[in-house]
């Protein structure tokens, strides 16, 4: 049996962070500008934005936490179902599964992709609400790290999707879909959670996007429905379920 | 501009995975199969196969499609799981060590999977990354391998440009960055230009006799019996054969033939009428000339000249040849000449 030595845990797990982040690099070169990543990660939020706020006697206040939310869940969530298949059809992701890293390493570098364009994204939000509306703020660093921890926790659940074994990123926008819009409707985002029946709380207490809008509009408004640690907790046990299932499935679907 | 070629170097036993190093790496066989099985469903794809590799082997894997040469190397690299069996690399259980056994190996997939969207350069910095090489050492590899392969003058075009020799020619660079013990070619000059196919041969005699493991799957049999040490035949999920080239052709001496032309060319019914003649087991046309199969080439010679005279022409050259690993990879797996043979080229 091969001996393992504290020095070599730290070589392998440097092995696979360089691993991710090179995984993470090849997609922002190829795919962030990608008519389907900029139609589901940028276009597709605002509108639904606009649909909902439009017409609304709201403050911005009241509606760029929302906008900032629903924008890290599309934008977060709309590489990997786009990239992973397309890869598949090509055959490079079979360069991927064949690399000398973990499947971890690989969920890993493809989620740190959607991170990072969901957290530009945001920031542009961020930026033009506080320079064209000049939005008030509470605290910051609530936004920052709502933006950060949601922006990762949605880019892993894109990648859990994209292990679906498809070569049409249709199929897996589809899907994606199907979860991210209801999610938009029961986490407090658009309407408040405590005016959704006692059914939809509960439901509103398994999004992610729940805890998210929380920290983010806290940092607006300074008004919370939980304690900031324990929402930054919720979407951090929310990132390793989805990270758990995603290898789970990539390791099912790759056979 | 022909870039100077470059010495692969001797590769044994070193490995970068401090994590994983095992003091019996140079006593290991490079690549060891035991009783390997995969199935899908009801089709078993791999159906109890056993071999070993040896380090600095050149190891030919050869079937017809749909044999279960693929489904082999991708348990092989660690891509899909086994039913049962075991498959080590190095000493490394592919299952249990994947890691650590990857670290030693390069794969050429059939297909040219590389990154269209990525410049040359950019690709091979992604392959060294994905096996954590240093800057300065992914860089002198890429260069090297870059000008060794012809590609370095358009490194920073996009791949998409490139013909379809270019990406594989680069596919295989990519393949061979992290300078692997262990290099996994599949169909590697499948349907190339001339000037590709040359410079990938060359690239592969180098890589032998710099001491890499080589495994090669191709349909190239002739390419096959040039540079393999041994083959495998592999044909619905069994090895059929495994052995030299030439220790295999021996199996199969009855199977000899006479390659013959005659001064007027072909006629439509000269083939019959050649299969017709005492002697000859089976007869196929190949170009201008004429392949008889028989256990007796003399008796055949004989026949030949006889029919040469009474249908008033002359025979202007005539060879008799051994059983050619083709002849036995056909006896084995039972493909029909003509129209089965294409599959296997």
């Amino acid at each position: 049996m091969p001996s393992i030595s504290l020095a070599g845990i730290e070589d392998r797990l440097s092995r696979e962070l360089v691993a991710a982040w090179a995984i993470a690099k090849k997609d922002v070169l190829i795919y962030y500008l990608r008519p389907g990543v900029i139609v589901g990660g940028v276009l597709f939020p605002l509108f639904m934005f606009l649909a909902f706020s439009a017409g609304k006697l709201a403050t911005p206040v009241q509606l760029v936490p929302g906008l900032i939310g629903i924008t890290t869940l599309f934008s977060a969530s709309s590489i990997e179902p786009v990239s992973v298949p397309i890869e598949r059809r090509t055959e490079t992701f079979d360069r991927l599964l064949a690399a000398p890293i973990s499947l971890n390493a690989l969920v890993l570098g493809e989620s740190i992709s959607g991170l990072v364009y969901s957290v530009l994204i945001a920031a542009v939000v961020f930026i033009a609400a506080l320079a064209v509306l000049m939005t008030p703020i509470a605290n910051i660093f609530l936004i920052v790290f709502g933006i950060l921890f949601s922006s990762m926790c949605f880019a892993t659940l894109g990648t859990l999707f994209a292990a679906y074994p498809t070569e049409n990123p249709g199929d897996i926008i589809s899907m994606v879909n199907v979860v991210r819009f209801p999610l938009i409707f029961i986490s407090g985002v658009f309407i408040p959670i405590a005016v959704l029946p006692s059914f939809g709380q509960m439901i509103a207490y398994i999004s992610p996007l729940t805890y998210a809008n929380d920290l983010i509009q806290g940092g607006y408004s300074g008004k919370m429905t939980f304690h900031p640690i324990f929402d930054v907790g919720m979407l951090i046990v929310f990132i390793l379920i989805f990270q758990v299932i995603a290898n789970y499935l990539y390791k099912r679907f790759n056979d | 501009m022909h870039a100077p070629p470059v010495v692969f170097r001797k590769v044994r036993a070193r490995s970068s995975n401090s994590c994983f190093k095992n003091p019996h790496d140079d006593d290991m066989q490079a690549i060891e199969v035991s009783h390997l099985i995969k199935r899908f469903g009801t089709l078993t794809a791999v159906n109890d196969i056993t071999f070993s590799v040896a380090a600095g082997e050149t190891f030919g894997f050869l079937g017809p499609n749909g044999a279960g040469k693929t489904t082999t190397i991708r348990i092989l690299t660690g891509i899909s799981p086994p039913n049962s069996g075991q498959a080590t690399i190095f000493g490394h259980d592919i299952m249990r060590e994947t890691v650590a056994a990857r670290q030693s190996m390069g794969i050429v997939s059939e297909t040219s999977n590389v990154y269209t969207d990525l410049t040359g350069w950019q690709n091979m910095m992604l392959a060294a990354q994905l096996y954590r090489i240093g800057r300065s050492e992914r860089e002198k590899n890429a260069s090297e391998l870059l000008k060794r392969f012809e590609l370095y003058e358009r490194r920073n075009d996009k791949v998409h440009g490139f013909s379809k020799g270019m990406k594989r020619r680069l596919t295989i660079a990519m393949g061979l960055v992290n300078s692997p013990r262990l290099l996994f070619l599949d169909e590697p000059t499948s349907g190339l230009d001339v000037e590709s196919n040359l410079i990938i041969r060359q690239m592969i005699s180098d890589l032998i006799t710099g001491g890499v493991t080589v495994f090669l799957t191709t349909h190239n049999i002739e390419e096959a019996n040039i540079l393999c040490d041994r083959v495998a035949i592999i044909d619905k999920g069994v090895i059929a054969a495994i052995d030299a080239p030439e220790q295999l052709k021996k199996t199969i001496q009855s199977v000899q033939s006479i390659e013959v032309a005659f001064l007027d060319g072909t006629s439509p019914t000269r083939l019959d009428e050649l299969r017709a003649l005492p002697m000859v087991n089976d007869a196929r046309k190949e170009g201008d000339k004429f392949k008889l199969f028989t256990e007796d080439p003399s008796q055949v010679i004989d026949a030949v000249m006889a029919y040469a005279h009474d249908h008033h022409t002359r025979v202007i050259s005539i060879t008799t040849l051994g059983p050619s690993l083709e002849d036995v990879f056909v006896r084995l797996t039972g493909l029909q000449r003509g129209g089965g043979i294409s599959a296997i080229d």
